[in-house]
């Protein structure tokens, strides 16, 4: 899974070197056998994985699949019975969640913006309050983020004034301003209308191409065949298939993969 | 969507001025009631129970309306029905004239039974709010123990009548005791500060569930997203979910002022001579009741109406576009 098979310029580049200071199997993210369940219900039964570091993995899978509770138990917002999950060679368990946290983004389906703090605000809260950084120094960073997301303009505007997709990209710049080794997406287009999802997209493609690690739950099949440099399907909290895009495009090895997929590709084709 | 929100402002504020007269009437009489209010205080503090304006005016006032209406009452002739009916006005203006000269003669007393009222209902809310807020976090955010102390408080307190709180404070647990020492000029006696323990125990209760249905209007994905930055569970409630939970909370809060300001009345009860008391007490000696009764009324509501337009402006000046309730509808 560390090479990018993607098609874009560079392909060529293997996704861990050893400038990273690692050896080059060392994966930034590894997931074994991880096990959660809720009471008796058991939503992830035994997930196995690597992420290594620029690597982009797009999760796909049925309601109810498990992927959400997976990015959850990868920064501990929500807590796992089984297996493990270890960032850097280092197990989450192991770590203080809030530092967790910090060096793990994320970015919500219902994106969550704090509602009575600017654009700015928004982005400034966790470097103020988590990296104390000064008032002066954290608007600069932030700003800059709001820069990258295209954003800088409403800096000055509360999430009310914001559209949709124009919130998402805060959200993202709140998350990219912690500096984050990985950054989580779960289903971050979901709830915005069709015409919104685009810029979004565009965002977590540059975000992507920049060597950004990235775990993402999405349907959005345009940007896993181009950005993601593996796919993976999850079902009944198991990895049905998982493999570069275009594998499980054009020649899955499994049956419900390609049903699956099918019925994606037709809807996201007549959207 | 922005652009929807300042048409409907733009309507709302051109609503607003198409009666300004009424507004800024309201206004100026507010402002002259606490001006005069406030002035009143301090010469009380300077010694000075004396009325600014003399009674004996309005007294006579009284008197010469009544009089000029006997006499007219008394001419008879073609002309007997009007007079008679121009008699019944004057009367009218003398009982009018009466009501201020008793007005005037007694406001000093009043006005000193109304700051221990302000005093009561300010100190009350405020130090309430303090204990308030750990309460409502608490309930919901707190685990089971800290959770079910915040219930059992906030049940305890609302569950048995105020009076019978103050008793317990003043004569159960002879809580006065403990402020002698802290009685001077503007608080007469350590039956105040009783009585400031037991609004601010009992309006915290009331205000924490008022608080508490606020926090619990604030999306619970927030939080969510605070923690998802590094943010401590409390750091996120601190400063995410509290500053806008306390926003949503501000009409509910300013129900619970006005109750206090009436509330406080109960203070009688412990020996405070507040607002009512004060009336009370000119009512027994002058037994013109329906003359400090009303007075009473029309000092309660300039009380209440005044903290219904200071929490009002309150609102306003911490409002944030698309939150709350003022926006959008």
């Amino acid at each position: 899974m560390s090479e990018r098979t993607d098609g874009r310029g560079d392909v060529s580049e293997p996704s861990s070197t050893a400038e990273d200071g690692r050896s080059a199997g060392d994966p930034l993210l590894r997931v074994e056998n991880l096990q959660k369940s809720y009471g008796d219900e058991t939503v992830l039964r035994g997930i196995d994985f690597d992420l290594d570091r620029r690597d982009v993995e797009v999760i796909i899978g049925p309601s109810g699949s498990g992927k959400s509770t997976m990015l959850r138990c990868v920064n501990r917002l929500t807590e796992f019975q089984g297996g493990t999950i270890s960032l850097d060679g280092e197990s989450v368990m192991a770590m203080n969640e809030n530092e967790l946290r910090r060096r793990v983004g994320m970015v919500f389906q219902d994106i969550n913006l704090f509602a009575h703090l600017t654009a700015l605000e928004n982005v400034t809260l966790g470097l103020r309050k988590v990296l104390d950084m000064s008032k002066g120094d954290a608007e600069d960073k932030a700003m800059s983020q709001l820069e990258r997301v295209g954003l800088a303009p409403q800096a000055a505007s509360y999430p009310a004034e914001l559209s949709g997709g124009q919130k998402q990209r805060v959200g993202i710049a709140r998350a990219l301003a912690m500096d984050p080794e990985l950054l989580l997406f779960d289903e971050p287009t979901s709830a915005l209308d069709p015409e919104l999802v685009g810029e979004v997209l565009e965002v977590m493609r540059d975000l992507a191409d920049g060597g950004m690690t990235m775990l993402v739950v999405t349907h959005e099949m345009g940007f896993a065949r181009r950005a993601a440099s593996s796919l993976m399907f999850l079902d009944e909290g198991k990895i049905v298939e998982r493999g570069p895009p275009e594998q499980l495009f054009d020649s899955p090895e499994r049956d419900r993969t390609r049903e699956f997929l099918a019925r994606l590709t037709t809807i996201s084709e007549e959207a | 969507m922005s652009g929807e929100r300042s048409t409907a402002r733009q309507a709302l504020s051109n609503a607003g001025r198409q009666l300004p007269a009424g507004r800024s009437l309201g206004l100026a009489v507010g402002a002259l009631f606490w001006c005069w209010l406030v002035v009143r205080w301090v010469a009380i503090w300077l010694g000075s129970k004396e009325p600014f304006f003399p009674a004996t005016f309005f007294e006579g006032l009284a008197t010469g309306f009544r009089n000029d209406g006997l006499v007219m009452q008394q001419t008879g002739g073609a002309l007997a029905p009007v007079l008679d009916f121009v008699a019944g006005v004057w009367f009218l203006f003398s009982d009018l004239a009466g009501f201020v000269a008793f007005g005037v003669e007694y406001l000093p007393e009043l006005a000193e039974g109304a700051w221990l009222t302000v005093v009561l209902t300010v100190t009350g809310i405020l130090f309430g709010l303090v204990i308030a807020v750990p309460l409502s976090v608490a309930r919901v955010y707190g685990g089971p123990v800290t959770r079910g102390l915040s219930l059992g408080y906030i049940e305890l307190l609302r569950g048995t009548p105020l009076l019978a709180q103050l008793f317990v404070l003043y004569f159960g647990l002879n809580l006065s005791q403990y402020f002698r020492g802290f009685t001077f000029g503007v608080l007469p006696s350590a039956a105040v500060w009783v009585a400031i323990v037991g609004f601010t125990v009992n309006s915290a209760a009331y205000q924490a569930e008022y608080i508490r249905a606020a926090l619990e209007s604030v999306e619970s994905g927030q939080l969510t997203a605070a923690r998802a930055i590094g943010l401590s569970r409390t750091e996120g409630i601190r400063h995410v979910v509290l500053p806008q939970g306390l926003r949503y909370a501000i009409p509910g809060w300013t129900n619970e002022l006005i109750y206090l300001i009436k509330y406080s009345s109960l203070a009688a009860f412990i020996t405070v001579v507040e607002l009512f008391e004060s009336g009370r007490i000119i009512a027994s000696d002058t037994f013109a009741y329906l003359n400090i009764y009303g007075m009473l009324a029309l000092f309660y509501l300039a009380l209440v109406l005044s903290a219904t337009l200071f929490m009002g402006w309150v609102e306003n000046r911490v409002a944030i576009p698309g939150l709350g309730v003022r926006d959008g509808r």
